[in-house]
């Protein structure tokens, strides 16, 4: 497996069937697209045709939505299959997928389930990394996800459990800013303790993303535009990270194209933003 | 790897089957109790998989109105747990499930809707082939027709409805008022089919799907013409056939041919495979 990190690929969005046309007849200014890898996995037809055209144009990168890695049934040898073949032909800049599970015993919760942060879970998921990567031939990128239980046994916390994965498996992470958000508000820990928690040289890639606010506890819809509080943390893990591949996480309620891009422009501008303030941080630590 | 495996398998009844055994796991957060904290994954699990059916038979939801169709589609998730990674196939039993289970049973143009939604998704991701073409077709010396067997696409499917469901449908479709669900005197045949990357259907006469049925089992062109003799008379029997051939052909619903001797025939060397003209005739040598 290749050592280098991927490659920065600026502003991107995620492809979806209600703006085709619109990207194929306008090749709209948008850097590069995330793609869901299971709605490609299907036999034939518009989809794929589809996908060949906009990658002729595009970088892409493959998200998926059911590897499962947590889960303790045996891994799906079809599904990666199927991945694997589907990365044979869409060439992507890499693979992203959840740290969770979705379901045990042949059944698909079609969820991101949360995870206890135990040694046993460490372990567990560190083996089923590294034979997914073995079978890949390449990194994996894992996201961390929204999540609203906490687990009484768990021995660590997220951020630590995230590490300790990407540490040991040796894949690179998605850095989910709302996940974050929502869950440090979900479990009552600070957004800045997870940032500062996690490892700068595995993160790849953001997602920005809205969600729900129920009052005592926040869902993560993806059917909202990017709140305030998101954009700031988003600020927050730029100043941090540095320039991170971004994307815009809309799966419901999907507005116009425009929209959409109107919200990638401003996470431009915030990537701006924070650039020139490092520039002049950068100047003023050189004249001192 | 014990607890972490019990522990997943309480959570998932907890999701499925409302145990709450999982709540001794999880802790109340400073804001919410564990309950109604757990209650989002119960909650979205029915509520995802109710709106993927909505997606995959949104003209059947349009027929029954969003309450009885969240019945339909709340009982099938009960009865279904998905047992597949892509959402996509998650409702692929609902014709058969709204065919066999009450209410819906007693309305058997709900199956019926749901079987030509059904139908329409799959031609339209079904598997790739390339088309016969009437060139194809051409190059093979006319001497050789008769023993032809034409092989269908493998996106078209062939349905037959007891009910106007069709008309149903395409009403709905147009966003126009349905005509009323009755029950049709002879079964109504039909074909659905990908062409410019579209899914889409038609009825078929009594005497086409009787060809394209008898063709798609791997009968003979040449049997094929006489057996449209013999269903709807002599009198242009060919022309017919051939009119019924050049449609499929249009439409995309073929693959491919291959020339086949019949039992005890001599075999007369294999069509010519060197032409290169026939390349997606997928000649065989038998």
């Amino acid at each position: 497996m290749s050592d280098h990190k991927p490659p920065y690929l600026g502003f991107g969005l995620g492809l979806r069937p209600q703006h085709y046309e619109e990207i194929l007849s306008g090749n709209p200014e948008i850097d590069w697209f995330e793609v869901i890898s299971e709605n490609y996995m299907v036999p034939g037809g518009q989809p794929l045709r589809i996908l060949d055209q906009i990658r002729e144009r595009y970088p892409i990168v493959m998200h998926g939505v059911s590897l499962s890695i947590a889960s303790t049934a045996p891994l799906d040898m079809d599904y990666l299959g199927a991945l694997k073949t589907l990365a044979e032909r869409v060439n992507p800049r890499w693979i992203s997928d959840h740290l969770c599970w979705t379901g045990v015993h042949g059944v698909n919760l079609h969820d991101l389930l949360p995870v206890p942060y135990t040694r046993e879970a460490l372990d567990h998921v560190v083996d089923r990394v590294t034979r997914v990567q073995d079978f890949l031939g390449r990194r994996l990128t894992l996201e961390n996800v929204s999540s609203y239980v906490t687990f009484g046994e768990s021995e660590m916390n997220e951020w630590e459990f995230v590490s300790e994965v990407a540490n040991q498996a040796d894949c690179w992470l998605l850095f989910d800013v709302n996940n974050v958000y929502v869950s440090a508000f979900n479990h009552g820990f600070s957004t800045d303790a997870f940032l500062h928690g996690v490892p700068q040289d595995r993160i790849v890639q953001f997602h920005v993303a809205g969600h729900s606010h129920e009052e005592s506890h926040i869902i993560d819809t993806h059917d909202h535009p990017v709140c305030e509080e998101v954009w700031d943390f988003y600020r927050e893990a730029m100043t941090h990270f540095g320039p991170v591949s971004t994307m815009i996480e809309r799966d419901d309620n999907i507005p116009p194209l425009a929209e959409v891009v109107a919200e990638l422009d401003t996470a431009r501008k915030i990537a701006r933003e924070v650039q020139e303030t490092a520039r002049k941080h950068a100047q003023t630590v050189a004249a001192e | 790897m014990t607890r972490l495996k019990d522990l997943q398998e309480r959570f998932q009844a907890g999701i499925l089957s409302g145990d709450d055994t999982i709540l001794a796991d999880v802790q109340d957060s400073a804001r919410e109790t564990r309950s109604v904290l757990f209650g989002v994954y119960r909650n979205a699990y029915v509520a995802r998989l109710v709106e993927v059916l909505g997606n995959d038979y949104q003209e059947l939801h349009a027929y029954l109105g969003n309450k009885t169709f969240a019945k339909l589609a709340t009982a099938y998730v009960a009865a279904h747990p998905s047992d597949q990674r892509n959402a996509r196939w998650f409702g692929r039993h609902l014709p058969r499930f709204a065919k066999g289970t009450e209410p819906f049973a007693g309305h058997p143009e709900i199956a019926e809707i749901a079987a030509l939604e059904k139908a329409l998704d799959d031609a339209f991701d079904g598997p790739d082939a390339a088309p016969l073409t009437i060139g194809d077709l051409a190059a093979i010396p006319s001497e050789d027709w008769p023993r032809l067997v034409l092989k269908p696409h493998p996106a078209v499917i062939r349905l037959s409805f007891t009910t106007n469901a069709a008309d149903i449908w395409s009403a709905l479709k147009d966003e126009t008022p349905p005509p009323a669900p009755s029950r049709l005197p002879e079964p109504q045949a039909l074909m659905v089919w990908r062409q410019d990357y579209m899914a889409r259907f038609r009825p078929l006469s009594a005497e086409e799907a009787m060809m394209w049925d008898e063709a798609a089992q791997g009968v003979r062109f040449g049997v094929l013409c006489e057996m449209v003799a013999t269903f709807a008379g002599e009198d242009e029997a060919e022309l017919r056939a051939a009119t019924y051939l050049k449609t499929w052909i249009d439409g995309g619903m073929l693959a491919g041919c291959k020339s086949q001797q019949a039992l005890g025939e001599a075999q007369s060397g294999a069509p010519s495979s060197g032409a290169g003209n026939k390349a997606s005739l997928r000649p065989v040598s038998q």
